[in-house]
């Protein structure tokens, strides 16, 4: 697996191991495929795991549900475990029996196409988190900014009863201005910046950390000058391999934590009170 | 060897967010163990509550990159 | 890379504006290609899930609709069941209390019957005491008649023939003892008075 990683994490670079150690960076994830480094519309290698994975989502899903049975086999089972921890937990358990159903489609697409595109980070000939791009997270909080605005214009009645509902009622009439432009900016501004900046952040961070230590355990076991530096370097790439299965965990968590805050939010908005 | 004092901020930045969800993580233990049966109620408020905590971390790395330009 | 970088015109490139911006083409193929996957889960996958949940729903519900018929069917059979014992419950003690009741009145006949043939008893024995007393009276009064003659006509020597006369005589003498007229005589005062 070390091996693959660090042919993996090589190429990524695009460059093959250079004799002064150069540390890596967020510039490590630029991989363009098609074009130049100074398009806007150049073609990179997230973008195709990204459409990839979207097929292979759908692909899973329509061949599972060709023809359900009321008593599931092997793989209609693992789909319905999927699909009844998406629909029961983060859609009727939080947005409420009443109203989750239209949600569906939406959760479920997030969820797993997030999730799809996360554990790509461990992937192994993969092993890019597409998510750790900014783009994509920008995409899927857009989607959802936008939904869970209009569902709740439409469920309040009108944009100015929304606004008006941003406030809990039965406040002190000094203290509704203060609370209208905190409940502004938190439905406004901070939840989706930070819905989109927690999925990138994780993925990024969480690719970075282990770019350095399989890329500084290559440099230590290869260009280390003294046997002590090479052994250090092994126990780089045998935490590197601990690591990943720690991103594992963190990926699958991050598309949950997405998936449930897109359904807290809607719950917020299609509920009667504020 | 180089570096950026902004990164050094941001380790500082996640000092907050690391207490906030390890207590977080310690209230949850402390719920299951007292009421086992309130497990899935409480693993939802515990993601949430540290998907909020962690987003000060986030934000400080994600301005750490900000200001490392400037 | 930085090599890149310059040989484009030193323009500033994506490597260098990441991590933060977006790049325009990632942003579009993730957007169409998340509203395939969205449009597909919508008008495909979850209507299927669903209809196969309510189907399920369904099939799990009439099973228990089945076995809560057989559940009242086996309640009502108990409930009969139970009727019944408590029918022949009550039976068993009805024919227990008329039983009862039918010893009492026997008894209560049989006593009837006993006082009543005591009494016949007690009746006829007095009928018949009274009987034999009536006899006894007639008979002695009888006796006493032709004794006192006899005596009488041994006494006065004179045969006391006449028998029409010796009954007046007899029957005037009782009739004064009854009426309680005779006052105890001595003989010979009696002859004076003869």
């Amino acid at each position: 697996m070390s091996t693959t990683l660090v042919a993996a994490a090589g190429s990524l670079r695009g460059a093959v191991p250079t004799e002064s150690f150069e540390t890596p960076g967020t510039k490590d994830f630029w991989w363009p495929l098609i074009g130049s480094d100074t398009n806007s519309f150049t073609f990179t290698r997230p973008a195709l795991i990204w459409i990839l994975s979207c097929i292979l989502i759908c692909w899973f899903f329509l061949s599972a549900t060709k023809n359900l049975q009321l008593v599931p086999s092997k793989r209609q089972w693992l789909t319905e475990q999927a699909y009844g921890f998406v629909r029961n937990t983060m859609g009727q358990d939080i947005i409420g029996s009443k109203n989750f159903k239209p949600f569906i489609p939406l959760l479920l697409s997030l969820f797993t196409v997030i999730l799809l595109n996360n554990i790509a980070g461990v992937i192994p000939f993969v092993q890019y988190p597409t998510t750790g791009r900014i783009a994509f997270p920008i995409v899927l909080t857009a989607i959802v900014y936008v939904v869970y605005h209009v569902t709740a214009v439409r469920h309040k009645g009108g944009f100015g009863k929304y606004l008006g509902s941003l406030t809990p009622p039965g406040l002190p009439g000094w203290l509704k201005p203060i609370m209208f432009v905190l409940e502004f900016l938190t439905y406004f501004v901070i939840r989706p910046l930070t819905l989109a900046l927690r999925l990138f952040g994780n993925m990024m961070a969480g690719h970075l950390m282990l770019l350095v230590f399989i890329l500084g355990g290559e440099y230590l076991l290869l260009h280390g000058d003294n046997p002590f530096i090479n052994v250090s370097g092994a126990f780089s790439f045998l935490f590197a391999i601990l690591m990943m299965f720690f991103e594992l965990l963190i990926e699958f968590l991050q598309a949950f934590i997405f998936t449930l805050l897109t359904a807290i939010y809607l719950a917020d908005a299609v509920s009667d009170s504020h | 060897m180089g570096g950026n004092i902004a990164f050094l901020g941001y380790g500082l930045a996640a000092i907050g967010p690391g207490i906030g969800i390890g207590l977080i993580f310690a209230a949850y233990i402390n719920g299951v163990a007292r009421q086992p049966e309130a497990r899935g109620m409480l693993q939802t408020i515990a993601f949430t509550g540290m998907a909020l905590t962690e987003a000060l971390a986030i934000l400080g790395l994600v301005f750490a990159f900000v200001f490392r330009s400037a | 890379m930085l090599s890149i970088v310059k040989a484009s015109g030193g323009e500033v490139g994506w490597p260098e504006k990441l991590p933060l911006l977006p790049q325009p083409g990632e942003m579009i193929a993730g957007l169409i290609f998340f509203a395939i996957v969205y449009w597909l889960m919508k008008t495909k996958i979850v209507p299927r899930m669903e209809q196969m949940y309510a189907e399920r729903t369904a099939a799990i519900e009439g099973g228990m609709e089945q076995a809560e018929q057989a559940q009242k069917e086996a309640e009502q059979a108990k409930s009969q069941y139970e009727a019944q014992l408590a029918d022949a419950r009550a039976e068993a003690a009805r024919i227990r209390e008329d039983a009862r009741s039918q010893g009492a009145q026997i008894i209560a006949e049989m006593r009837d019957q006993a006082g009543a043939e005591s009494d016949r008893i007690i009746d006829s024995a007095h009928k018949q005491t009274e009987a034999e007393r009536q006899q006894a009276q007639v008979e002695l009064r009888g006796h006493v008649g032709r004794l006192s003659t006899d005596l009488a006509g041994k006494i006065v020597g004179e045969s006391l023939e006449d028998e029409t006369r010796q009954r007046g005589i007899v029957e005037r003498f009782l009739a004064d003892l009854e009426a309680g007229d005779v006052k105890p005589q001595k003989v010979g005062s009696a002859d004076e008075g003869a």
